[in-house]
C-alpha cells in the first residue's frame, strides 16, 4: 500500500535542515493524493486489512456501553437526582426521596401486625405484649428494625409484664420500604412520639443482619440495651 | 546530540530570494506578522504572570507578593489563563489557520486590512481585559473573566480575524479537500458562536442558579477541544505528510476522526462537574462523551503515530525541528485524549477533584499539544514569510529543551501532585493543611517549570523577532513578484 | 465534506445539538427553581441574602476568591466533603438560585465554603480566615478587626451568609 500512496516527489533527497527547510510535496499534490487516498479504500491493493473491522467493532462496543451507562447512571433524567447512590428512583417518578408514611404504616399494620397486637396496639394481656408507651418500640431503631426482621423467641419484659414473646420474622417478607412505613407507623400513633424510620436504615440493618433466625431476647439486648426513661 | 548539531545547521533554510514567496502569501504576510508578533508578546506576558502565579501558589500568605492587591493570586492566575488563551493561543492559531487554509485553497487574501483591523481590535480589548483584571473588574467565571463589554468586542474581532480561514476553504479552486481543512474550518465556525451562547447567557442575560455553570462547562470544553484542539490536529495533518513526504497512514480513517471529534467534543463539558449540583443525567452525558472521544484520539493515533513509526519516522522527526515539536505534540494529544477518558470515570473523578489534576489535562491539552504545535509550525513558516534564516541555532535548542522539560515537569507536577492531594484530601483526618504542605515540594517543581517555559520563550520570542527585523529592513522594495 | 455548506451544516448541528441538550433543557429543567418550603407550611430555603452580602459577594468575586475557594459539598461516596466538616448535607441545585453569578469553583487550594456561615465561630474568626496570614491584610487599615475596611466587612457579611444547613425538598437533613 505504501509503495503506491508515497508521493512522486517522494525521493528527491531532503535532508532538510532543521528550522522549515524541507521542501515537501506541494500543497495541492498533498490535498490530490490524500484526497485519492480516501477514495480508493473500498479496493486495498494487498489483501485484506483488519484494522476497519477491529475499529468498527471497537466503535460499536463503545456505542454499546455508552448506552448502557447513560440508561443506569442518569438517575431517570430527572432535574432534582444529584446523587448516584442517592436512594434509587421508584418507577413511577424519579428518584423521590423515600418519605415514612403513617397512613401506608396503618394499612401494613392492620394487615401484619394487628393479629396479635391488635388495632389498638394494646395487645392482648398475658399472650402478646402491647406497642403502646413500649421502650422497644419507641426506643433504638435498630433493635426495633431487627425485631421486625428476624423477630425473637423467649422471655421479654414490657413495661414490668413479662412476656413468653414469640415474634416471628415478620419483616423478612416486607421490602425495606413497608417496613420502614409500619415502623414509623407504630412509633407515631397511639400517643407514641419517636422519630420516624426511614427505608435506607432499614436496608443497612437488614443487610447487616442477613438471613438470620429468631433473635433470643438477651442476644438483642445485649446489641442494644434498653433505655432508661 | 544529532547531526543538526555537528553540522550546525537548525538555523532555518538559507534565503532563497523572494520569488520563492507565493502570491498567496505575499498577500497574507502582513496579517500574519501582526498576528504572530502579538501572540509571542502575550506569551511572554503570560510566562511572567506564570511565574508570579506559580510562586504564589499553595503559600497561604501569598509568597513574595503578600498585601498587594494587583498580584493577588485571583488576578495573576485569571490574567494569566486568559493572556495565554486568548493572546497566545487565538493569535497564534489567527495566524497558522490562516496561512494554512491559504496555502492549501491557494487562496489569496485580499482584503488584508480586515484581517489586520481585526487582529488590533482584538489585541486592544484583550489588553483592556487583562487590565480590568488587574483593577479587581472580573466575572467570576474561568476564561470568561474579562468585563462583559470585552465579549462583543472579541466576537467582532473574531469574525474580521479568524473568519478568512473560511473564506479560503469556500474560495478553494479544486474540488478535493483535506483534513486539515476540516478543522481548521471547524475551528473558525464553532468558537464563535460557542462564545456568544456563553456570553449571553452567562453575562448578559444570566441563566438562573447552576445552570451558569453548566453553560459555563459546556463554554470551556468547546474553547478547548474545538479551538485549540481542532486548529492543532489541522496543524499536525498537514505538517507531518508535508514534512516527511508520506501519505498518513490509515487516511481513509480521517473523516471519521473529524466527525467523532466535533461530535463529541461538545458534549464533554459536564465532565469538569461530576459530583457538582446539577442533575446526574448532565454528569453522565459528560462522562459518556469524555470516553467516547477517545474514538478520533485513537484514530488520530493511527493516523500519526502510524507514520512516523515506518522508515525511521521518529529519527527524522527527531532530527528537524519543526517535526520535533510537531510530533511531541501529537504524542501528547493521544496522552490527553487517554487521561481525558479515563479521568472523566466517577471513582478517579472522585479522587482528583478540585485538585490540580483538571490543570495538569489543560496544560496537556493547551500547551504540550497545541503550543508545541505553534511552535513547530513557527519554525516553518517564518522563514518561507521572511525569506531569512533563523539568527541563532542555540536559541532554537534553548526553547526546545526549556519548553520541553518545562511543560513535561509541569504537566507531571500538576497530574501527580493532583493525585496524591487527592488520595490524602479523601481521608477527612488529614487536615487540609497538611494536606497543602504534603504538596509543596511539587509547588516547587511547578515555579522550576515556569522559569524554563518563561526562558524557553524568551529564546523563541528572541529568535523570531531577530529574524522578523532582519527581513523587515530590506523588505519592502522586491518582495513582489 | 467537499462541500463547504453540508460541512458548515454538520459543525452547526455538533455545536448547537449539545448546546440544546445540555443548556437549554436544564435550564428548563432547573429554570424555575425558587426557594421552596422543606415541609410544607415550613420557611423558605435558601433565604435572601443580605444587602451587605451582595456586596460582599462582589468583593469575592473582584479578588478572585474563586481560584482558590469551591463552594459546593459532593455527596457521601464521593471524596470527604460531608465528612470533613464542609457541610451537612450535599448541595443541590436549589440551593443557588438567589446566587448572582454562582461562583461553584473548580478548584480547592483552600477550604470549600459552601457552609461557611454556619462554621465561622464569630466574626473575628471570619476576619482571621480573611486575612490568610497577611496575604488579603490590604482589606485591613490596621491589626485590629475594628480596621476593617468596607470591604472587608462586606466580605465577611458575605461568607456568613454562605449556608447549606437547612433542609430543602431534594435534600432533607436527618434530624
Amino acid at each position: 500500500m505504501n509503495d503506491r500512496n508515497r508521493h512522486p516527489d517522494n525521493n528527491r533527497p531532503r535532508r532538510g535542515p532543521s528550522g522549515a527547510g524541507s521542501e515537501g510535496p506541494s500543497d495541492g499534490r498533498l490535498v490530490e493524493v490524500h484526497s485519492q487516498l480516501s477514495r480508493d479504500k473500498d479496493e486495498p491493493s494487498e489483501g485484506f486489512s483488519l484494522t476497519p473491522i477491529f475499529i468498527v467493532f471497537l466503535f460499536c462496543g463503545f456505542g454499546f456501553w455508552a448506552g448502557l451507562y447513560l440508561t443506569q447512571n442518569s438517575g431517570n433524567f430527572a432535574p432534582s437526582a444529584f446523587d448516584l447512590n442517592a436512594p434509587k428512583a421508584s418507577l413511577a417518578g424519579g428518584p423521590v426521596a423515600f418519605e415514612p408514611d403513617a397512613a401506608k404504616g396503618q394499612t401494613l399494620f392492620l394487615a401484619n401486625c394487628a393479629a396479635c397486637h391488635q388495632a389498638t396496639g394494646l395487645g392482648v394481656p398475658g399472650a402478646f405484649p402491647p406497642l403502646v408507651k413500649s421502650i422497644w418500640v419507641t426506643g433504638s431503631e435498630d433493635r426495633l428494625i431487627k425485631a421486625i426482621l428476624a423477630g425473637f423467641a423467649g422471655e421479654i419484659e414490657v413495661n414490668g409484664v413479662k412476656y413468653n414473646g414469640n415474634m416471628p420474622n415478620i419483616g423478612a417478607g416486607l421490602k425495606d420500604s413497608q417496613v420502614a412505613h409500619i415502623a414509623t407507623y407504630i412509633r407515631q400513633a397511639w400517643g407514641n412520639a419517636a422519630e420516624p424510620v426511614m427505608d435506607t436504615k432499614v436496608a443497612e440493618v437488614r443487610k447487616a443482619i442477613g438471613n438470620r433466625a429468631q433473635y433470643v431476647p438477651a442476644d438483642l439486648l445485649k446489641e442494644h440495651p434498653l433505655e432508661t426513661k | 546530540m544529532t547531526q543538526e548539531n555537528r553540522s550546525g545547521r537548525p538555523q532555518g533554510r538559507p534565503p532563497e530570494g523572494d520569488s520563492r514567496l507565493t502570491r498567496t502569501e505575499v498577500q497574507l504576510r502582513g496579517p500574519f506578522l501582526l498576528f504572530f508578533i502579538s501572540s509571542v508578546i502575550w506569551l511572554l506576558a503570560a510566562s511572567v504572570l506564570g511565574v508570579i502565579a506559580a510562586l504564589q501558589q499553595g503559600s497561604l500568605a501569598g509568597g513574595p507578593f503578600r498585601d498587594c492587591e494587583i498580584l493577588t493570586y485571583g488576578h495573576v492566575a485569571a490574567a494569566q489563563h486568559n493572556l495565554f488563551v486568548y493572546g497566545w493561543g487565538f493569535n497564534a492559531f489567527f495566524a497558522l489557520n490562516l496561512w494554512l487554509l491559504s496555502q492549501l485553497g491557494r487562496f489569496e487574501l485580499r482584503n488584508g486590512w480586515l484581517a489586520t483591523l481585526g487582529g488590533a481590535v482584538w489585541n486592544l480589548a484583550l489588553t483592556y481585559g487583562v487590565v480590568q483584571i488587574f483593577a479587581g473588574n472580573q466575572t467570576g467565571f474561568g476564561l470568561l473573566e474579562f468585563p462583559r463589554e470585552v465579549g462583543p468586542v472579541l466576537a467582532v474581532a473574531f469574525l474580521l480575524a479568524g473568519f478568512w480561514p473560511i473564506v479560503a476553504f469556500a474560495r478553494r479552486p479544486t474540488g478535493h479537500s483535506f483534513a486539515s481543512q476540516w478543522f481548521v474550518v471547524a475551528a473558525s465556525f464553532a468558537f464563535p458562536l460557542t462564545y456568544l451562547l456563553a456570553q449571553l447567557l452567562i453575562l448578559w442575560q444570566p441563566a438562573s442558579g447552576v445552570v451558569q455553570t453548566i453553560a459555563h462547562s459546556w463554554f470551556v470544553s468547546n474553547l478547548l477541544l474545538l479551538w485549540f484542539g481542532a486548529s492543532a490536529l489541522a496543524a499536525v495533518y498537514y505538517f507531518l505528510p508535508k514534512v516527511l513526504g508520506r501519505t498518513i497512514s490509515g487516511y481513509y480513517l480521517a473523516p471519521v476522526a473529524f466527525w467523532s471529534f466535533v461530535l463529541f467534543a461538545g458534549w464533554t463539558g459536564p465532565a469538569a462537574l461530576i459530583g457538582a449540583p446539577v442533575p446526574l443525567w448532565l454528569q453522565s452525558v459528560g462522562v459518556v462523551a469524555a470516553a467516547m472521544l477517545i474514538i478520533p484520539v485513537i484514530i488520530t493515533a493511527i493516523n500519526f503515530h502510524g507514520m512516523l513509526s515506518t522508515e525511521g519516522g521518529w529519527s527524522r522527526a527527531w532530527n528537524d525541528t519543526t517535526l520535533r515539536f510537531v510530533s511531541f505534540g501529537a504524542v501528547a494529544f493521544t496522552l490527553f485524549g487517554a487521561l481525558n477518558a479515563v479521568f472523566a470515570f466517577r471513582g478517579y473523578n472522585a479522587v482528583v477533584r478540585f485538585t490540580s489534576f483538571a490543570a495538569g489535562q489543560e496544560q496537556l491539552l493547551t500547551y504540550a499539544f497545541a503550543t508545541m504545535v505553534l511552535f513547530g509550525a513557527a519554525y516553518y513558516v517564518l522563514p518561507r514569510l521572511t525569506g531569512s534564516r533563523w539568527p541563532s541555532a542555540k536559541l532554537v535548542h534553548v526553547h526546545f529543551w526549556a519548553t520541553a522539560l518545562g511543560v513535561v515537569a509541569s504537566i507531571v507536577a500538576l497530574l501527580v501532585g493532583g493525585w496524591q492531594e487527592g488520595k490524602q484530601l479523601a481521608v477527612a483526618s488529614i487536615k487540609l493543611a497538611d494536606v497543602v504542605r504534603a504538596g509543596s515540594s511539587w509547588n516547587y517543581v511547578l515555579s522550576v517549570s515556569a522559569v524554563l517555559l518563561l526562558i524557553g520563550h524568551v529564546a523563541f520570542a528572541l529568535n523570531a523577532f531577530g529574524m522578523i527585523l532582519k527581513s523587515s529592513a530590506p523588505a519592502s522594495a522586491g518582495r513582489h513578484d | 465534506m467537499k462541500n463547504l455548506n453540508s460541512l458548515l451544516a454538520g459543525i452547526f448541528l455538533a455545536v448547537a445539538f449539545p448546546f440544546g441538550v445540555l443548556v437549554i433543557s436544564s435550564q428548563v429543567q432547573l429554570g424555575s427553581l425558587g426557594p421552596a418550603p422543606a415541609e410544607e407550611g415550613g420557611p423558605l430555603f435558601p433565604s435572601r441574602e443580605p444587602g451587605l452580602a451582595i456586596q460582599g459577594r462582589a468583593v469575592y468575586v473582584s479578588l478572585g476568591c474563586v481560584s482558590c475557594h469551591t463552594q459546593q459539598v459532593r455527596p457521601a461516596g464521593q471524596g470527604s466533603d460531608i465528612a470533613r466538616g464542609y457541610g451537612v448535607r450535599a448541595s443541590v441545585a436549589r440551593d443557588y438560585v438567589q446566587q448572582k453569578p454562582v461562583l461553584l469553583g473548580e478548584r480547592r487550594i483552600g477550604p470549600d465554603l459552601a457552609n461557611y456561615g454556619a462554621r465561622a465561630k464569630d466574626l473575628n474568626a471570619v476576619h482571621a480566615a480573611i486575612r490568610h496570614d497577611g496575604q488579603f491584610a490590604f482589606l485591613y487599615a490596621g491589626a485590629k478587626q475594628e480596621a476593617a475596611t468596607e470591604r472587608a466587612i462586606a466580605l465577611a457579611a458575605y461568607l456568613q451568609s454562605l449556608r447549606q444547613d437547612y433542609s430543602s425538598p431534594e435534600a432533607k437533613l436527618k434530624q
